[in-house]
């Protein structure tokens, strides 16, 4: 009787602690990431699951658009005084989430903030051609270049962030880092660490209102732990989807799919050694790798095929190229004109971290076999891959980079001899790029970024793979849309009609 | 005894100064921290810069030095990755880790201790063939499976526990489950083959000749002496455990202190790495110094100390 008694008190407990998920508050919205942000402070990181929290927090001057122009922000206008200066006037009575005033002077001191040695700021390299900002009035300010400097607007509306004067003199950067008080749409109420970060709407907030109340980010690192929350509604908004679960998604109907940024990957080549030396074999094993099939095949066809360097979603990508066709014929050939009728062997690096990276490496290397390349895979840890390459050991080497809307972002950075020469270096490529980056005119402008595309697909020191858009899944309850810079803006996101 | 423990807990100090010997060398080997925390575009001079700043270019010595100095003092640096003293994050996550193993632990250990026992007094029944073989079963399970089936079915499909994170006690049951099943494997297995050895000892006989009632024979003079080395086994894998459920913290969204060590590693996060290496070696040793105290109490034959 006793016994039963205490099986029976047992069971009770264990039903009052298992109670299913209560139902889901409608005025809060639920957003699932990869990871939980290693802090809240923008300016002190550059992983993009902890920007992509801090940007719902915080504001930048201006507001950065899919074609890589902007719209007014903090700032509601703008005039350039010369080819090196513009002014900006702030919206009035804007104010950060504790009350303080922003204004010019806020400005002046975000931007000391960012740039100084004190932050060690990861965002310092994205702003250095800005010299600083003078204050011209309470809202007004100017901010001058060293040189024209084409993509500086954009790259002000996604990098340069607002902070609060008193409150971060106040607290110190160590603080700031735990309990920001930014100006975006939506202000911290409290970060649980290792559990969630809790933020609400911000009534004060100078621009349009976001929908939900409430706003929670959390963590989960496996995918498969990503997905169930979507399914039984904890979460309304998923990140890091693979392709290979779209399907699953999508047969559940309770959620569909948006993608936002993707990852450009490519396969670089060692042009400083043989046999990449030569442009034949560069572009011989351009025809030799069935991208379309890899395409169908891993990504179930939604990668987009690069044509050149410049992902064709960017701005200045030229769109009279058509990407190198599967030629295993034409390969061969071109490799038996280069000397190397019987192919060679070569070794082909990627880190192991990137996702369905080993299948695109198999099925590459399986390609370049059919056209006498014998390929050893080398795979690699993060940190390896990128001290091999940046010491210039590796020889063919899959890597990627976002396929952001600024072209000179990736460009330069990739091709510019005086960024990294470590694998490929052209005087022609790199005045192309300087011109670029200082032609102010957006059809100009555009012009010189054709040329480069075109000039990079004929000298081929990449083999050009494919972009993998990014893959969100979205409760059908949420209408929203991902965004092409990459972040997760909630303010976009309403409940669906 | 009191100067036993003393002993034992000035071992601990080798033990720390030797392990973070070990962690600071071997870590500072395997590559560069700079470049990870730089974005892929930044210059060689921003490169140089944070390396100075950071103290890298110092020879290791020096930074071990440097290091030990400010441990002593019980700053144990600040994390590259999260800007916060490495300490402050371990300890965050320390109470989660605790809470998961110990969890895990009592489950499996209630479960596991009286099946091994009824599996070793009907010895070839089909209670101890099906339960012997369920261990095996459990044993050869793969956590991150067992993990992703435990969810599928008790969070998707019936919709009594969230898929994971921590706060609740709902949260904690599948999670505790998924690492405690393989435990309960071992153990099981582990009381079943104690037991039987015991079972057959002389003493146990003649408390059964002295017409001591079963229950008696097994609960207080078989299972008694079977203990001690399923104590020894549980210490060892409860310190191994607070580290190292790396994958269920995955699968759970588990806010561990193991999860967080192996993304320290992975971005070369040195200070981070190294307080966690170290705290988690001399919790191990804790550990292990409360079991041997354990033995005492389990059989009064040991003593630590000499005529104590």
């Amino acid at each position: 009787m006793r016994k039963t008694a205490i099986i029976l008190a047992v069971l009770w407990a264990a039903a009052l602690a298992v109670q299913p998920a209560a139902a889901k508050d409608p005025d809060t919205l639920v957003v699932v990431q990869e990871a939980e942000p290693v802090g809240l402070d923008i300016m002190q990181s550059s992983i993009q699951t902890t920007m992509s929290v801090g940007y719902n927090l915080h504001d930048t001057i201006l507001k950065p658009q899919e074609d890589a122009t902007v719209k007014p922000g903090l700032v509601e206008k703008w005039e350039k005084l010369n080819d090196l200066t513009w002014k900006f006037t702030l919206v009035k009575g804007a104010t950060f989430h504790n009350g303080e005033p922003i204004d010019a002077a806020a400005v002046k001191f975000s931007f000391e903030r960012l740039m100084g040695d004190a932050l060690k700021s990861t965002h310092r390299g994205k702003l250095n051609l800005f010299k600083g900002v003078e204050v011209i009035d309470e809202r007004t300010f100017t901010m001058s270049t060293s040189e024209p400097y084409a993509p500086g607007l954009y790259m002000l509306a996604q990098y340069f962030f607002i902070v609060p004067p008193k409150y971060v003199q106040q607290v110190g950067d160590a603080e700031y880092n735990l309990k920001p008080v930014g100006c975006g749409p939506y202000r911290l109420e409290r970060w649980v660490k290792g559990q969630e970060v809790v933020m609400t709407a911000y009534e004060k907030y100078y621009g349009p209102k976001p929908a939900y109340k409430r706003l929670i980010f959390r963590g989960v690192p496996e995918e498969a732990s990503r997905i169930a929350a979507l399914l039984t509604g904890e979460a309304d908004v998923v990140s890091g989807i693979p392709m290979h679960q779209r399907p699953k998604i999508l047969a559940s109907g309770k959620a569909y799919l948006t993608d936002q940024m993707g990852s450009m990957n490519y396969l670089g080549l060692n042009t400083y050694e043989k046999p990449f030396n030569d442009v034949r074999v560069r572009q011989a094993v351009n025809y030799g790798v069935n991208r379309e099939l890899i395409n169908q095949a891993l990504f179930q066809g939604k990668a987009i095929l690069c044509r050149g360097p410049i992902s064709p979603r960017t701005f200045g990508a030229d769109p009279a190229l058509k990407p190198y066709p599967y030629d295993p014929e034409k390969a061969k050939k071109l490799l038996a004109e280069a000397g190397y009728p019987n192919g060679f062997e070569a070794r082909l690096a990627y880190g192991t971290y990137m996702p369905q990276i080993q299948e695109q490496a198999e099925a590459i290397a399986a390609d370049l076999g059919k056209i006498g390349i014998r390929v050893k895979l080398e795979p690699y840890e993060r940190a390896v891959m990128w001290e091999r390459y940046k010491n210039r050991q590796h020889q063919m080497f899959i890597y990627f980079w976002d396929d952001a809307p600024e072209p000179d972002r990736y460009m330069y950075s990739l091709f510019h001899s005086k960024s990294r020469d470590y694998y490929y270096k052209n005087e022609t490529v790199d005045r192309l790029l300087e011109k670029g980056r200082t032609t102010l005119d957006p059809a100009e402008r555009a012009k010189v970024y054709h040329q480069i595309d075109r000039f990079l697909y004929e000298d081929a020191p990449w083999v050009y793979l494919y972009v993998i858009p990014e893959v969100y899944a979205v409760s059908n309850a949420v209408e929203y849309k991902g965004l092409r810079d990459g972040y997760l803006i909630m303010s976009t996101a309403r409940p669906r009609k | 005894m009191a100067r036993y423990i003393l002993k034992r807990l000035w071992h601990t100090v080798y033990v720390a100064v030797g392990i973070s010997l070990i962690s600071f060398f071997f870590i500072h080997l395997s590559g560069d921290p700079v470049l990870l925390m730089l974005p892929p575009d930044a210059s060689k001079e921003e490169v140089e810069t944070l390396r100075e700043q950071l103290g890298f270019n110092d020879p290791l010595a020096v930074q071990y030095l440097r290091f030990a100095g400010h441990a002593l003092r019980g700053d144990l640096g600040v994390s590259l990755v999260h800007r916060v003293p490495a300490l402050d994050l371990i300890f965050e996550r320390l109470p989660a880790s605790l809470e998961l193993a110990g969890a895990a632990m009592l489950f499996a250990l209630a479960v596991a201790v009286p099946l091994g026992i009824l599996a070793a007094v009907r010895r070839g029944s089909l209670l101890d063939l099906g339960s012997m073989l369920a261990a095996l079963f459990g044993l050869s399970m793969p956590h991150f499976w067992l993990g992703i089936m435990l969810v599928l079915l008790f969070s998707v499909h019936l919709g009594w526990f969230p898929t994971s994170g921590r706060g609740s006690f709902a949260q904690l049951v599948l999670p505790a489950l998924a690492l405690g099943l393989s435990l309960l494997a071992m153990f099981a297995r582990l009381t079943r083959s104690v037991m039987l050895e015991v079972l057959g000892q002389d003493y146990v006989r003649t408390a059964r000749a002295k017409g001591l009632r079963e229950r008696l024979v097994i609960g207080k003079h078989a299972l008694k002496n079977a203990l001690i080395p399923l104590v020894t086994v549980a210490g060892m894998q409860f310190g191994f455990l607070i580290g190292g459920t790396v994958i269920i913290e995955t699968v759970f969204a588990w806010p561990g202190v193991g999860r967080l060590v192996v993304q320290a590693i992975f971005s070369r996060d040195y200070p981070l790495v190294q307080a966690a290496v170290l705290v988690l070696a001399v919790l191990f040793v804790l550990i292990n110094l409360l079991v041997d105290l354990l033995y005492v109490l389990l059989d009064p034959q040991i003593s630590y100390g000499g005529g104590s």
